[in-house]
Order: C-alpha cells, then structure tokens, then sequence
C-alpha cells in the first residue's frame, strides 16, 4: 500500500485544479461535522463545495416517527432505549427529552447490546429499543434481535427506523435538479456493505465517487481524487479507505442483516417516502416489532411549516438561505432535525459560525 | 414544553447560562456589581462559593463523588487568588444507602481537606424517601480569604494576552462517559485535584490576567465566555493543544470533542505575553499540571469569537456547546 500523503500536499496539488467549480457532495453526516471540525472546509479552493446530504440517521427520521417514539414513551411501563442524538429531536408533539423530563423512562445507550441486560433485569417492564441508524447500526440490533430470540426474552421490542443509504443516494441522484458533481461515500456503510452497492453512482448515474475514511487527511484525498476525475471527465468508483473498508464488505454483518430484515419502503424527512429504503423485521422476527406489538398507528403529521431541511438534504440549498436560520430556528430551539443532530447540516452551520466572515490576526 | 427543565439545563453550556440569567433577575440585590464569576468577593477580604454535586456513577477512577465535591468548591475559590480555609457541607442521602458508603466519601473529602489545611466548619444532614435522590447528593460551601489584591476575573483580559491551559483537558468527562457507556479504556482517570498549590503559585506574576477551572462545559465553554465577557476575541492552535490519547479515543467512539468535556483539576490561565513562559516554569513544578502549554492569545479582532487553527492549516469557530452532551449514532 502507498503511504498516505500529508495534507500539505494533497492541498499542494489540488491547487492544480482549483479552476475546476466543483459541488461535492459528502453523504455521512460525520464528514460533515469532521470536515467542518478539522478546517477542511476553510482550506478548500473557492470553487470547490462541500454539500451536506442524507446522511445523519437523526436528520431523517420523519416526525411521525418521532412521535410514534414519543407515543411509546407514554406507555405505563415502558422503557425507552434510544441513541443519544434522537432525544432531542423535535416531533410535532415534543421530543424524547421533553418525554424524559414529564418523567417517562427514556434512557440513552450506545450499544444496542444494552437492551438485553436492561430487559434481563426488569422483567415487570417493557423495554423498547429505538432502532436508529443506517447499515453501521442496523447489524448491532440484528445481533441483539438474534440474542433475543434464541434466550427467549420477551418483555423487550424494537421500533425499527433503520434506514438503507443506496436506494436514498440513487433517489437523489435520479433528481435531474441536483447540481451534484461528486460524491464522497460514506466510509462506515460501506465497511459493511463493500462497494458493489454504491456501483450505481458511478456506472448509471455517470458521477463519480470515492469511499473515504474521516480523518482530515482522508477527506482531502477524496477530494482530491474526484477533482482528478471531474476534469479527465472519468467517472469511477475509488476507495481512499482500503485500510478499513473490503469491497465485498463484512459478509458476517450482511448474513445478518438478511435474516432479521427485509428491506421495505419508508418515509425521510424532507425527502418523502422511497421505495425500498427501509428495513423492517422478517417474518421470523416480527414478534419483536413494537409498533404492531403495542398497536401504533402511523401517520405523518405535516413538517414544520418554514423547514427548509427537505433542501437542505438534497443539496439545493444551504442553511443560511433557510429563512429560519439562526431567527427562529438555533440549536436551543431547533425547528427541524438538521438543527437538531450534532450531525446535522444547519447544526454544523450554526457551531461553526458557518457563513459568517471572521477574519483571524494570528491564526 | 418549554415549560419543563431537560437535563441541557445543566450542562453547562449556553442553556446553563441563560437559566442562571433569569434565576439571577429574580434577586433585585444581585446587581452587576456581581459578575458570574465562580466565586464571590465578600467585605473584609473574604471570599465565598458553593457547589453542588450529583455524579453518576458515584465512585470512578481517580476518585469519588466526596473528592469531587471538595476539590470543585476550593478550585472556584483558588483561580480567583483565594486560600480556601473553611467548608460548610451539605449532605442530602436517599433513604437505603448504605452508610458505610456514605463514611467512605467523606474520608476521601476529608483527605483534600486535610491536604489544604482547610476546616470542615458546619454542615446539615437531610434524608429523603427512596427514589427522590439519586443515591445523595452533596453541597460545599467554601470560604477563605483573598491573597491576591487582584481580581483575576475575565475583565482583566488583555488583548495579546497568551492563553496557558495547565494539563491535557477533558479527562473527568471522558472517565464518566466511558463508564457510564460501558467503554473499557483502562489508562484514563478523572484529573480530579485541588488546584490551590499551582493557582497560587503564579499570584505574584505581575503580568497575571485571569485563571478559571475548567468544569462542566470544559475548556472551550470557558474561552467563550471569556471572549463574550471580555468582549475580546480568543485564537488557539490545535497543534499546540495538550491532549490525552484515551480522552481522544472516547471522543471519537462517542463523537464528542474533547474542547467541551468536563475537567475537574484542570485550568485556563491568561496572561501578558512577556511572562508566560514564567507561568509554565511554575506549573511545572506540581505533578497535576503535567503537560500545561500555551495554546493561544486573546485578540483585538472578532470580539466574543473563539477560534482554532486545525492541525491541517485551516480554521474554524469554537462555539459555546447547547444543551447536554450526547453520544452520536455511528
Ligand atoms: S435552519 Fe432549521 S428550519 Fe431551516 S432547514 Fe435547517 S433545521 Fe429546518
């Protein structure tokens, strides 16, 4: 393997391209927050852009979602597992923290392994655990779920929100709007996927794109690598991320994930509803799923009026022209997820002063 | 909804602040004479704050909710040029718990006392019905008297100021994260310590600006609030920040940044540029200030700013954080 350049002189040689306008698109929400935490942003040419898409599991999960979660919450008994960042989230009837704070049992675990212990030992409860998150987490509750299963624990139940990244990333490809030249894949989801699901970007949709990891350094050989491609006028699928990621991917998580899911429609916020881009438990599971389990009914109250997330997710604009933006909308008084999310979009925008022209003496 | 606390509130950051604010505005007598500083001058040279504490979970490495307790109320006193000299200790313990564990605290917020020749002067005892506290939860008030003539609050920045942090920052915070989620990060330990012996140490600096511990809201909540406070602005260089590997590696399995990570024995010292090199030859000296640099200076330019140049050159904003401090999804 070639040992990696230093950003000195990635950024040395993308200097040769620098002519080039090119709208990147980075399609994880940590090389969002990475690239804005890391500088890389600042030390891009001009031209160049960094846009923000579907990538944040919070940002896209819709508020009937939301409220589905808040709903059982309030069941008596409950116990509500959930990742961190989707405590915060607004629906139309409050987040999970206000749940929290009304004294619901709502509590925040970083492994869905968690769920099993926790169910263990309140067998009076139900335990529900949230299942967030793209491909990276859906294996963790595929592994839970299957754990379950064989000890028979029963007082426990999933509310399955997992999400699939290909079929959005062809939705917004297929969008004849978006100015997209680029994309950088997601490093985590292709860890377990591989490349051959992203494939399509490249060959069909005649973008090309690279599979990078989130350090600084990563980041900017991605770049790098599309800038070479945007002006050869090649389109091809490179990985900058071998060290992590194996084209075939991790075959012990996909086995794994074709047994307790099967992938289904679902709606993202601000995108609609796509086709194939959820994941919902298979038959052999589906005395697990909490929304049957405990008789939710589904619906989608209408987004909040203003919220411009839908854009924003797509690319078309960036959160400074959402008129809500640091008005009525600011992290301690989020309107829509993108705020919300520490990977969110308008969040990052919002921390990092983004839009706003500083002008440094010494550094 | 915005009518219920959430635990954001606490946190430390800007929702902390803004409640503080309006908590404040409800005392007509708390006028502007008070800054919200960590702790308050009194008439005749006397100095005075309080503290509470509730840690989840109460005994972690490095130490235990008793420790944690002495060192937080004496390290508010010792930045502002104050030798703690009493503590008043306020215990309220939930029916249930062992005593035994209670004593154990206390012999371990005995021991910094007894380090620091400080005497535990009164205190009061409340116990509550199972399942209205979470275990106990303990108050210090510490008082003492001022050494220094100087303020040491934030107003006395200066632009060109350098800006010294005394040790790699965010250890507290990482240590309970990594235990509260279950991470097995066998290096890391809280920096709880008392602050006293290096704060003092640099009281006869002449060119000495200000000094604040770092506590809930870590290192990059204090630069902020200095910035807004001194209207001045504050650049740092990532390169030069001290950090500890085990921090970093919670940081990144959990998506935090360590900038806004509670620390326990850890300091910001501003200081005129001349003599900062003499402020980093003292805190030498003491164990507990073992990697302490010089990370920044205070500027003329973007008043109430705080930014960073990143390892690779570029720059960003270092914003105040919102709310509580939540583990990402992947
Ligand atoms: S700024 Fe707020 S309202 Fe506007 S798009 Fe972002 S999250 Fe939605």
């Amino acid at each position: 393997m070639r040992p990696h350049p230093s950003a000195e002189d990635i950024l040395l040689t993308l200097r040769k391209y620098s002519h080039l306008p090119l709208k990147i698109m980075e399609v994880c929400g940590t090389h969002t927050v990475s690239a804005f935490r890391s500088g890389v942003r600042s030390v891009l040419p001009e031209r160049f852009r960094l846009l923000s898409g579907p990538g944040c599991p919070v940002c896209v999960t819709s508020q009937g979602q939301i409220d589905s979660a808040v709903s059982l919450a309030d069941i008596p008994d409950s116990v509500i597992l959930t990742y961190g960042d989707m405590l915060r989230v607004p629906g139309s009837r409050g987040s999970l923290a206000d749940a929290r704070a009304r004294g619901r049992d709502v509590r925040v675990v970083t492994s869905a392994m968690d769920a099993l212990s926790i169910a263990a030992s309140s067998p009076e409860r139900h335990v529900v655990f949230l299942a967030a998150g793209f491909e990276t987490t859906a294996p963790a509750t595929a592994a839970m779920l299957s754990a379950a299963s064989e000890r028979h624990i029963d007082n426990l139940s999933v509310f399955c929100l997992h999400k699939r990244t290909p079929p959005a990333v062809r939705a917004l490809l297929d969008d004849r709007d978006l100015g997209i030249d680029a994309l950088i894949l997601p490093g985590h989801v292709c860890v377990i996927l591989g490349h051959e699901p992203f494939a399509f970007v490249a060959a069909a949709c005649g973008r090309p794109c690279v599979v990078a990891g989130f350090s600084a350094d990563s980041i900017l050989l991605a770049v790098l690598d599309l800038a070479i491609q945007v002006s050869n006028g090649s389109a091809e699928l490179h990985s900058v991320y071998p060290e992590a990621v194996r084209p075939e991917g991790n075959e012990r998580a996909l086995a794994l994930l074709d047994t307790v899911f099967v992938p289904c429609d679902t709606t993202w916020r601000g995108l609609g509803r796509i086709p194939g881009s959820g994941f919902r438990l298979s038959p052999a599971f589906e005395s697990f799923d909490a929304a049957s389990r405990l008789g939710l009914s589904a619906s989608e109250p209408p987004e909040p009026p203003g919220c411009r997330c839908g854009d924003i997710l797509r690319g078309r604009i960036t959160p400074p022209e959402c008129p809500l933006f640091r008005n009525a909308c600011t992290p301690t008084a989020p309107v829509g997820p993108c705020m919300v999310s520490s990977e969110g979009t308008c969040g990052a925008y919002f921390r990092f002063h983004e839009g706003r022209s500083v002008s440094w003496e010494t550094i | 909804m915005g009518d219920y606390l959430t635990l954001g509130h606490g946190s430390g950051g800007r929702l902390t602040n803004d409640l503080v604010r309006r908590i404040a505005a409800e005392f007509p007598s708390f006028g502007s004479a008070q800054s919200f500083e960590d702790c308050a001058y009194l008439p005749g040279g006397f100095a005075v704050t309080l503290d509470g504490f509730t840690v989840s979970p109460r005994v972690f490495p490095g130490g235990d909710i008793g420790k944690l307790s002495v060192c937080g109320s004496v390290n508010d006193l010792a930045v502002r040029g104050v030798r703690p000299e009493w503590i008043a200790l306020g215990l309220v313990l939930e029916e249930g718990v062992r005593e035994e564990e209670i004593l154990g605290y206390m012999r371990s917020a005995a021991g910094v006392c007894s380090e620091l020749g400080i005497a535990l002067v009164c205190g009061d005892t409340k116990v509550v019905p199972r399942g209205t506290a979470d275990g106990l939860f303990v108050t210090t008030c510490a008082t003492g008297r001022r050494v220094s003539e100087r303020d040491l609050g934030m107003n006395a920045l200066r632009p060109g100021d350098h800006i010294i942090v005394s040790r790699p920052f965010g250890r507290h915070g990482a240590t309970i994260a990594a235990q509260r989620f279950g991470l097995d990060v066998p290096g890391l330990a809280s920096d709880c310590a008392p602050l006293w012996e290096p704060a003092s140490s640099l009281l006869d600096i002449a060119g000495l600006r200000c000094m604040r511990d770092c506590t809930r809201g870590g290192m990059g909540t204090v630069l902020c609030e200095w910035a807004e406070g001194a209207r001045l602005g504050i650049e740092i260089r990532e390169n030069d920040l001290p950090s500890d590997p085990d921090v970093l590696s919670v940081c990144d399995i959990l998506g935090y940044d360590p900038l806004y990570l509670a620390c326990e024995g850890c300091m910001v010292v501003a200081v005129g540029a001349a003599e900062a090199e003499t402020v980093l030859s003292r805190l030498a000296a003491f164990p507990s200030c073992d990697g302490a640099a010089d990370i920044g200076v205070a500027t003329e330019g973007h008043p109430g700013i705080v930014g960073i140049r990143t390892a690779i050159g570029g720059h960003r904003v270092v914003d105040m954080p919102v709310g509580e401090i939540l583990p990402r999804i992947c």
